[in-house]
C-alpha cells in the first residue's frame, strides 16, 4: 500500500499486547531503516536494546513496555553538524517506526529527563562522546488497542516567500 | 513499492528536470507527512514555501547574500557565487522548515524530532510521487542575515530547506553499516 494513503492508527498504539518482542526483527527493521539520509554517510546512531525483564537495576525505566530500543547519536563539537546528526537519527527512528507498524509492532518515541543524566547514561553504556537521542518503548498491539487518530486533514502552518 | 524497498531506494536529489512542481501536491504529500508523524500536543514548526519564479530568485539571493559580503569572495569567487546562485535558482520548488525551540530540553527536543520525522515522511512520499529531495543545512546560509531574510522570530530555530524537483537520474546509494555492528543488548546482572 502507498504511504500516501495509509492511516496511521497503528502508530499511536498506548496498550501493549506483553509478548517479548524477538530481537531479530528489530535487528531486520533497524537494518532497513539505517538508510535514512543522514550528511556525509556519517551514519551516527547506535542501538541498546533492554527487554522488559532486563530492567531490574535500572530504576529510572518504569518498565510498562514489552521493550526499549535506546537510540544513541555520537556528539559533534560544531553546532551545525550536532543538528545534522540529530535530523539523521530522528529520520531513522521514523522510517523504524513506519516499518514497526507494517508488522503491528508499536514504536513510542519517549523523551524522559533521565536521558540527559550522565549517571543513568552510564549504567547504560552510553559512552562520553555520546547522547540518549529518544527511547522507542516497543512491543506488539492489540488489534482492539490500536488508536485510531480523531484529528482529520491537518492544517499546516504554511505560508510562501 | 513496498515500504523497505521505499526506504532503501529513496536517494537525496539535487538535480532536476523542468518538470513543474504542482504546490497543492506538496500541501497533500505534507499534510499526510503530518499525518504520519503523530505527535502531541500542537505543532510547533511552520514551513515558508518558495515555488514561484519571483520567490525563487529572492531565495537565490538571500542564499548567496553573505558570501557576497565578503570583498575576497566577491572577487575572487564571484563565478562560485554566480554558479551557486544559478543553481539555486534551478530548484523547481524549497521548502523553508522553521521550528520553535523550547528552554525545557524535552520539549526542544521533542519539537525537533517531530519535524525532523515530519521531514522523512515527505521525503518518502516525495519519492513514491517520482519528487526527489535533498534536504539542506549549509553552513554557508546558517547566518543571521539570512534567518532575517526568511523571517525567522525570537524562539524559533532554523531547521532547513528542503529543495524538491523531478528528476530524470538518480545516484547510487552509498552503503550502510549492519545494524547489528551498532548493536548492544543491555543484560541486568544481579551481584
Amino acid at each position: 500500500m502507498k504511504l500516501m494513503v495509509r492511516s496511521n492508527e497503528w502508530i499511536s498504539n498506548r496498550q501493549w499486547d506483553m509478548s517479548p518482542v524477538p530481537q531479530a526483527l528489530i535487528l531486520e527493521l533497524l537494518n532497513h531503516a539505517v538508510w535514512a539520509p543522514n550528511h556525509r554517510n556519517r551514519e551516527p546512531w547506535r542501538f541498546i536494546y533492554i527487554s522488559r525483564n532486563n530492567t531490574g537495576g535500572l530504576d529510572f525505566i518504569q518498565a510498562q513496555a514489552p521493550g526499549y530500543l535506546i537510540i544513541t547519536m555520537n556528539n559533534e563539537n560544531d553546532a551545525n553538524k550536532q543538528n545534522e546528526n540529530l535530523a539523521a537519527v530522528f529520520c531513522l527512528i521514523q522510517n523504524f517506526r513506519l516499518l514497526a507498524w507494517e508488522q503491528k509492532l508499536g514504536a513510542n518515541v519517549c523523551f524522559y529527563e533521565w536521558m540527559y543524566d550522565r549517571r543513568n547514561c552510564q549504567q547504560l553504556g552510553v559512552m562520553d562522546k555520546e547522547r540518549i537521542v529518544a527511547v522507542l518503548e516497543v512491543g506488539f498491539c492489540n488489534e482492539s488497542s490500536a488508536v485510531v487518530p480523531t484529528s482529520s486533514a491537518a492544517v499546516l502552518n504554511w505560508r510562501s516567500l | 513499492m513496498q515500504l523497505e524497498q521505499l526506504i532503501r531506494e529513496r536517494r537525496s536529489i539535487r538535480k532536476y528536470n523542468n518538470l513543474p512542481v504542482s504546490q497543492d501536491l506538496i500541501i497533500k504529500l505534507l499534510q499526510q507527512a503530518e499525518r504520519l508523524c503523530s505527535y502531541d500536543g500542537e505543532a510547533r514548526w511552520r514551513y515558508v514555501y518558495v515555488g514561484t519564479p519571483e520567490a525563487r530568485e529572492r531565495l537565490a539571493d538571500y542564499m548567496v547574500e553573505k558570501l557576497q559580503d565578503n570583498k575576497i569572495v566577491k572577487l575572487v569567487l564571484s563565478k562560485v557565487t554566480d554558479a551557486l546562485h544559478k543553481r539555486v535558482l534551478e530548484v523547481p520548488a524549497s521548502l523553508i522548515v522553521i521550528a520553535k525551540t523550547d528552554s525545557n530540553p524535552i520539549i526542544h527536543d521533542q519539537t525537533y524530532g517531530a519535524v525532523c520525522r515530519i521531514m522523512q515522511n515527505l521525503q518518502l512520499l516525495g519519492w513514491e510521487e517520482r519528487i526527489g529531495m535533498v534536504w539542506i543545512t549549509d553552513p554557508m546560509i546558517q547566518n543571521e542575515r539570512f534567518y532575517k531574510r526568511i523571517g525567522l522570530q525570537e524562539g524559533e530555530r532554523f531547521v532547513g530547506i528542503v529543495q524538491m524537483g523531478y528528476f530524470d537520474k538518480a545516484p547510487k546509494g552509498r552503503s550502510r553499516t549492519p545494524a547489528e555492528r551498532n548493536w548492544t543488548e543491555f543484560v541486568w546482572n544481579e551481584r
